[in-house]
């Protein structure tokens, strides 16, 4: 048999890195934005497109799905090709894929500033964009089992088995988290309500971490780092056994984002028990990854590329057993819902995913343009101010969400909250956020010197679009080998790999998610619930819309400090009708569950203003526009039809008449607002948000012995 | 599998324990229970590994009769001397890690794009910890959802509340804070005032103004009054609150002595004519009006008349 003759496709691992670079930037960009919006409200810069609320979805969908996501498919592209010695299946389909996925991003860019969002934290696009994302996924997909299936290795590589889990279970993540009904082109609703919502949502958003952040740069070591330091993996059965439990573990903690929730707490202690199984699965891989350095310590020193692969690894370990902490219930009651979470994913996402993609920038670049990096001064720099930059992000945010958690749970001897004004702790704290986004411009400062040490080393060289290979093609008849370990079989038979993948992921997902979606004795319905009026139906959405849910909770826990600070702990059956649930991961700003009745219509309207002339100090910004817009009511029979067919019990034809209860409704509430001389005509989106805001939790206290 | 033994208990000690509290027995004498039955567990369980392991010596030189038995002593003997040979660090030993050296012989046949894989087991230490890991979640399930040792979120809260008002009472019982509607009184020394007007300025300036002249909420400072001007009606005002009319409840986050002292406050102000006064709401009340009820009428009569 002859040596085939064969070129690697690297112009489309160059474009995947070019945009890597410039999302990055921009991602990052507007994350040092919303940081400053934290203790400067001016910086939200008086109009409705950029306030923290609407842009804060676009600085995650950014660093998640434009940064991190091009720099997985820049070092899949890469290192598919060459662990299977053979080019892309098709250059087509790699096209179509990269400039889908950029026009994807840049209708994110386009519509969750005008405040389009279905309000699902990291799957906030609405449903055109989610059925684009699923094309686009499927042409990766047809790509890589492409070439796959004309590879010349008899055997898939590790990374090659993080991939195919990454492809096989994003797809089922994606396709479960997007069951909307469409009311319009840009508008729909949840399937699912309350609960049942949130299930699906935090399954779905643990295991985006899990299947984007994490698997795909798992695979991404595996290629990348022997490469690096020129080792041999350390062992082979490490990374077999903590591929298994990683992907048959992860799926199953996602409940751990709703701890104190209205889950049934069997689905809660599942999520506990997971996460704590799987810090040993996680580790695995930063061990496997540590010890391949083992020998080449001294290369540590020198090589900047490896340092970075170094932090990288052990930002992972950090964050990968503070996970599973903050998942036991006693921790979780102090960490929810403050900084400490945010510390705790960007320990994540600067250290493991940003400096894993560096080093392999870094190392990917000047070999694909034959060439030297431009500067390695440079990169020793960037290295230094960007460990410097994750250390001033996170030390602040973790003294910050352990101020706010413990000052939020204090009691004086009398037995009254400490600090009942929750402004007092987010004051408190605002040092800290300054220090935040102090680090966060080091970091970014790090990633411009990278672009531009990149930007020069390309110019430098030049690119070897089509890099030529050569190998031995497979053997029609393979006749095994001596040293069949069993796992060495299924390495072998790619599609046995995904359905096997598939099965594994599934278990955790039907076990988990089914009872809750299928069994109604989960959700005790309360009689007093009654659906939302057409006015707060239309304020919820205006509340969806501005992203009040980045800030506003809408859980009340049942702790002390939450009844006496908010009232009544939630209950199941108070959500039924909330499609989508807005429960919230983040408390900047008090929980609203209970907010119905708490002050009076005219009170809403100056806060809603200037939240400063009711509350000196605030960070929230104006929402003076609220009072100009005009509510669009053309929709509203629409809304009410797509609600009943989701199951909320409006009378038949109630749609017709449903604009005369809206406008009657919002007439009461402007007469009322006459009354503390505030002029304002009964159709304008303030009239809506507030007769909302009115609305929340009230059900409850007409009804108290309603049981739970 | 006579490590997990203790494992196993002790998780289940470590889990359940804060969780044995219950109103039955008083806790401190349960946890005393517990711990004693714990440690006399676990004495007895080492008692018997002891003996066990004589047993098995004895039982090994019966059977084996003196001369084999010389034979394998021996033999443990020189294996003991044996294994002081190659040097392995404390690190590594720690990590259970083969020497550098031996690397050669574990590289596996296959290599990917010129990557090796080496044939090392996985670490003990880190099966250890994926073991114990696997272990306390079995215990935690069994705690909360087997046995029902464990409180779950609802209980818990239970439990939170009851200490919280024990303690509350045990502590209000022995302090001067204990004033409500019925029993507060007119106060004008000025170390009321002044805890009064720093409470005023800090939660009720932004409705009722800087000078208490009325914004969203009304004047306090003329004659007229929505709820009653008395202490004891605005205490109770500030205390319960009048949610239709937007004034919070404030029971929650104000003590009771704090509430008289703002309400105090408030009737301090009386006839201050602040600049910018909001227009009278409510009923006029003066000190006359409660003794002559024509007074009354009359004023009832002007605000009709608006």
């Amino acid at each position: 048999m002859q040596p085939e003759k064969f070129y690697y496709d690297n112009k489309i691992v160059r474009n995947f890195g070019i945009a890597t670079i410039v999302w990055g930037i921009i991602g990052m960009l507007v994350g040092l934005l919303v940081a400053i919006q934290l203790y400067k409200p001016a910086m939200n810069m008086g109009n409705q497109y950029t306030t923290f609320g609407r842009i804060r979805p676009l600085h995650t969908n950014a660093v998640i799905f434009a940064f991190v996501g091009n720099a997985i498919f820049m070092g899949v592209y890469y290192s598919l090709q060459r662990l299977l010695k053979a080019r892309m299946f098709s250059d087509v389909l790699s096209k179509i894929h990269f400039w889908g996925w950029q026009l994807i991003i840049i209708s994110a860019v386009i519509t969750l500033p005008l405040g389009i969002t279905t309000s699902h934290e990291y799957a906030e696009l609405e449903w055109p964009i989610d059925i684009a994302i699923t094309l686009i996924w499927v042409v990766f997909g047809i790509n890589m089992f492409g070439t796959i299936f004309k590879r010349r290795e008899r055997h898939l590589y590790v990374a090659i088995w993080f991939y195919i889990a990454t492809f096989v279970t994003v797809a089922v993540l994606h396709i479960v988290n997007s069951f909307e009904l469409p009311i319009s082109f840009l508008k729909s609703y949840y399937l699912f309500a309350g609960v049942q919502d949130a299930l699906v949502q935090w399954w779905y958003g643990h295991n985006a971490v899990a299947f984007f952040l994490t698997t795909p740069y798992l695979g991404m070591m595996y290629y990348f780092l022997p490469k690096m330091a020129n080792r041999p993996i350390y062992s082979y059965k490490l990374s077999i056994l903590h591929f298994w439990a990683l992907i048959f573990i992860y799926i199953w903690a996602g409940p751990h984002h709703l701890l104190y929730t209205t889950l049934p707490g069997w689905a809660q202690s599942l999520g506990v028990v997971f996460s704590i199984m799987l810090i040993a699965p996680s580790w695995g891989g930063m061990i496997n990854g540590l010890l391949t350095l083992r020998g080449a310590w001294d290369k540590v020193r020198d090589d900047v590329i490896l340092k970075f692969m170094v932090v990288g690894l052990t930002a992972y370990g950090m964050a990968t057993f503070e996970g599973p902490m903050l998942s036991l219930k006693q921790v979780n009651a102090i960490g929810h819902f403050t900084d400490w979470i945010i510390a705790h994913v960007h320990v994540g996402a600067l250290g493991w995913n940003g400096f894993l993609t560096f080093a392999i920038l870094y190392w990917l670049i000047p070999r694909i343009y034959r060439t030297e990096l431009y500067s390695k001064k440079l990169a020793s720099w960037h290295f230094w101010i960007g460990t410097l930059g994750i250390l001033f992000y996170a030390i602040p945010m973790y003294w910050s969400g352990f101020t706010q958690g413990l000052m939020l749970k204090e009691f004086t001897q009398e037995g009254m909250l400490k600090y009942p004004n929750f402004l007092e702790t987010t004051m408190r704290i605002i040092p800290m956020h300054v220090m935040r986004s102090i680090g966060g411009t080091l970091y970014l400062g790090g990633v411009i010197m990278m672009a531009y040490n990149l930007a020069k080393t390309m110019l430098k060289g030049s690119l070897v679009a089509n890099e030529a290979a050569e190998a031995m093609p497979l053997a029609p008849n393979y006749t095994k080998a001596q040293d069949g370990f069993w796992h060495r079989t299924l390495e072998r038979r790619p599609i046995q790999m995904l359905v096997l993948s598939l099965v594994v992921i599934l278990i955790g997902t039907f076990v988990e998610l089914m009872p809750t979606l299928t069994i109604s004795s989960n959700i005790p319905t309360i009689a007093s619930v009654k659906p939302y009026t057409p006015l707060e139906l239309q304020g919820r959405d205006i509340y969806i819309r501005e992203g009040c849910v980045g800030c506003h909770s809408q859980t009340v826990r049942p702790f002390r400090s939450e009844t006496e600070r908010y009232g009544e702990y939630s209950k199941a059956g108070e959500f039924v009708y909330d499609h989508p649930f807005l429960w919230g991961s983040k408390r900047t700003g008090p929980d609203l569950q209970r907010e119905g009745g708490k002050y009076g219509n005219a009170w809403h309207y100056n806060h809603l203003m200037d939240p400063r002339l009711m509350s000196p100090g605030s960070i929230m910004p104006n929402y003076d526009w609220l009072i100009t817009q005009k509510l669009d009511t053309s929709n509203t029979a629409d809304k009410i039809n797509a609600m009943r067919k989701l199951g909320v019990p409006y009378a038949p034809g109630y749609e017709k008449v449903a604009n005369r209860d809206l406008n009657k409704q919002a007439q009461d509430i402007a007469d009322n607002l006459a009354k503390d001389h505030i002029k304002v005509n009964s159709n304008k989106e303030i009239i809506a948000i507030i007769a909302y805001l009115q609305r929340l939790g009230t059900d409850i206290k007409a009804n108290k012995t309603a049981s739970n | 599998m006579k490590i997990i033994k203790p494992i196993l208990l002790s998780a289940l000690v470590l889990t359940g324990q804060p969780l044995l509290a219950d109103d039955l027995i008083s806790g401190e004498v349960k946890n005393y229970i517990g711990y004693g039955v714990i440690v006399f567990m676990l004495l007895v369980v080492l008692v018997a590994m002891l003996v066990l392991l004589r047993a098995f010596k004895v039982l090994t030189k019966v059977l084996l009769g003196p001369a084999a038995y010389a034979e394998l002593q021996a033999e443990e003997a020189a294996q003991k001397a044996g294994k002081a040979k190659p040097k392995v660090s404390t690190v590594e030993k720690l990590l259970s890690l083969k020497p550098l050296e031996e690397e050669q012989s574990l590289i596996m046949e296959h290599e990917y794009d010129g990557i090796q894989e080496l044939n090392n087991p996985t670490p003990a230490w880190f099966m250890g910890l994926f073991y114990v890991t696997i272990v306390f979640a079995v215990c935690y399930i069994f705690i909360y959802h087997v046995f029902g040792i464990g409180q779950l979120q609802y209980a818990e809260y239970k439990t939170e509340m009851a200490v919280a008002a024990k303690e509350k009472e045990a502590f209000l019982a022995k302090s001067a804070n204990k004033v409500d509607e019925n029993t507060v009184k007119l106060e004008a020394d000025a170390a009321t005032i002044a805890a009064g007007q720093s409470i005023f300025k800090q939660s009720c300036v932004p409705c009722h103004g800087d000078h208490a002249q009325g914004v969203v909420g009304p004047n306090l400072t003329d004659e007229y009054w929505l709820h009653g001007g008395s202490i004891k009606d605005v205490f109770k005002t500030i205390k319960y609150g009048v949610t239709a009319k937007g004034m919070p409840t404030w029971e929650k986050q104000l003590s009771p002595k704090q509430i008289a002292d703002v309400a105090n406050y408030v009737e301090s102000l009386r006839g201050s004519h602040p600049a910018n006064p909001k227009e009278p709401q409510g009923e006029k009340e003066t000190e006359e009006a409660a003794a002559k009820p024509e007074a009354k009428t009359k004023a009832a009569m002007i605000v009709g008349s608006k």
